[in-house]
């Protein structure tokens, strides 16, 4: 595991040569415009071909998994983060180790036990074994000597961000009014320590998914903005697709699904009044922005709760 | 960087002429020369129009704005680039801006807009995020008149003010400033601002929502996890 992180630094350091060379070609030969854009289409294509062998992998019908890759690959969100010039895809093929790295070692010592107790289980999660466990597994950062600005800007700035602008993020109106206060700071560790409390899951393949799906909800900041900021959603949306086929939902249960839509556009309409009208909808963002976590939140139940692991849907055809 | 010390160190020699104006444009034809500003659009991103008019001339003349703007708005260089590239429109910025910095932790900046071959120019400027307020729910941003600078190509004598001659901040030239412009160029606009009455009840019910959600994830992860 060490080499695989290494070279995914490695990579995504060589992405980011590559799309500062081909800035600098673009800029003197316009033959190449939008080479990086090109470069993020290639991803969204690669992640579905991934998605599709993971799928079919895990006991998914060829046809079936061919319609969640389209749900990926045709999204419109998914095209039009790419065509914009933002490498969310391609994070999502290469994506973040260190925020996987948790849920990775948690399966390869051995996962929590219900037997434990959930008090138990969390002391757990902070032993020695796994202590070590991370340490090992960190090595690769000092080992490939990026030093701690690349560290800084790749995986702490997560941590520490703070955007103060209206995003979906159910903290913002709270960062926003108490930016001044010095005792924001409390405000920022509790944000990080619930959004930490949900993080420690166990099962790999469904766990990453759910993982990064409450990363991002849970996130002191959650932009979908193009070009210049993060598209957070795409973090799990690939991701997603990936447990869609061993989900138990009715249709009418999945028709739920669309309140996602629903919470979605209510927060936009009020983000649009006051970015592009001058209307004073600070609150109704902030009422908006705790819907939408209710609503993500009750989806990320079902999913949970309708989930069947691949050994049960292997006991089941037996 | 470099560019940047160097229109700062030169913006230090753009000051207001003595009362010699130059000879290179006849007094008569210096009095035909006007500008305006105005403001477009609403909310927090604005389009800034300026146009400058003179009457007829066998001279190139080349205008240069020198706008002072508050920390209240800020201008991204990176959409300036784009500008430039795409429409021709030349706007040279004298210090780093952080796009997302608030208005109180901010500092305002000169924009140079050059008017080289025109005589309007539209440039975009966004509100920065001000302090919340418990009295008012908006707050007004002034931007003061710009300044006015003209050079020709065929004068060079008795010049008044330095500057780049150019966006692109190669080499500096001299120009001539006018002055005793007829005020229309002040600007201002509104921003909405945040209720800080309500710091209590927006943490508290934000905390409360997001451990009550916590729970019910946890709850359910606990109940149907595979451990």
């Amino acid at each position: 595991m060490d080499a695989w992180l290494c070279v995914m630094f490695s990579v995504t350091l060589l992405i980011r040569l590559a799309l500062l060379c081909f800035g600098v070609y673009q800029d003197q030969n316009l033959r190449w415009v939008h080479c990086g854009k090109l470069l993020f289409l290639g991803s969204d294509l690669l992640s579905a071909l991934l998605l599709f062998r993971l799928l079919v992998l895990h006991c998914s019908a060829r046809s079936l998994a061919s319609v969640h890759c389209s749900m990926w690959l045709f999204n419109p969100l998914t095209m039009a983060v790419s065509t914009c010039g933002n490498a969310e895809s391609l994070l999502a093929v290469l994506i973040y180790p260190v925020t996987y790295a948790l849920p990775v070692a948690l399966s390869l010592v051995g996962a929590p036990s219900r037997g434990r107790g959930l008090i138990q289980n969390l002391v757990w999660c902070f032993s020695r074994d796994l202590f070590l466990e991370q340490c090992s597994s960190a090595s690769p950062f000092t080992a490939c000597e990026y030093g701690w600005d690349f560290l800084q800007e790749s995986s702490l700035f997560h941590l520490t961000h703070r955007d103060i602008h209206h995003n979906f993020s159910p903290y913002f109106s709270m960062l926003y009014v108490t930016a001044e206060h010095h005792w924001s700071v409390v405000l920022v560790l509790v944000c990080f320590l619930l959004q930490l409390l949900l993080l420690l899951l166990s099962s790999l393949a469904f766990c990453c998914s759910i993982h990064t799906a409450v990363f991002v909800r849970f996130n002191k900041v959650c932009t979908s903005q193009m070009p210049f900021s993060r598209s957070y959603f795409l973090w799990y949306l690939c991701l997603l697709t990936l447990v869609l086929s061993r989900l138990t939902l009715s249709l009418r249960r999945g028709l739920g699904l669309l309140l996602w839509f629903v919470g979605q556009e209510l927060w936009l309409s009020h983000a649009y009044y006051l970015e592009f009208e001058g209307c004073n909808s600070f609150a109704l963002i902030w009422i908006a922005g705790l819907l939408f976590l209710l609503i993500n939140s009750l989806i990320l139940g079902q999913i949970i709760s309708h989930y069947r692991p691949a050994e049960a849907q292997l006991k089941k055809t037996d | 960087m470099f560019k940047c010390c160097l229109l700062v160190t030169l913006l230090c020699f753009i000051h207001r002429g003595n009362s010699e104006e130059a000879d290179c444009f006849p007094s008569e034809w210096l009095k035909s020369v006007s500008m305006s500003v105005k403001i477009s659009k609403a909310g927090f991103h604005r389009d800034l129009h300026y146009r400058v008019q003179w009457s007829k001339t066998e001279q190139e003349v080349h205008a240069l704005l020198v706008q002072k703007l508050p920390s209240g708005v800020y201008m991204d260089e990176y959409q300036l680039d784009t500008l430039r590239r795409d429409t021709g429109l030349e706007v040279l910025l004298d210090s780093k801006v952080d796009v997302e910095a608030p208005e109180y932790l901010s500092s305002g900046f000169t924009a140079l807009v050059f008017l080289s071959g025109r005589r309007e120019a539209v440039v975009p400027v966004h509100g920065r995020y001000h302090r919340p307020s418990d009295s008012s729910k908006r707050v007004k941003v002034e931007l003061e008149s710009p300044r006015l600078l003209l050079r020709s190509e065929q004068c060079e004598r008795g010049v008044a003010v330095d500057a780049p001659c150019t966006a692109s901040n190669h080499s500096i030239c001299s120009w001539t400033e006018i002055l005793d412009l007829e005020d229309h160029a002040r600007v201002s606009l509104e921003l909405p601002v945040g209720d800080s009455s309500m710091v209590i009840s927006v943490c508290g019910v934000t905390v409360l929502t997001t451990v009550l959600c916590c729970v019910y994830l946890l709850r359910n992860i606990w109940k149907h996890g595979s451990f």
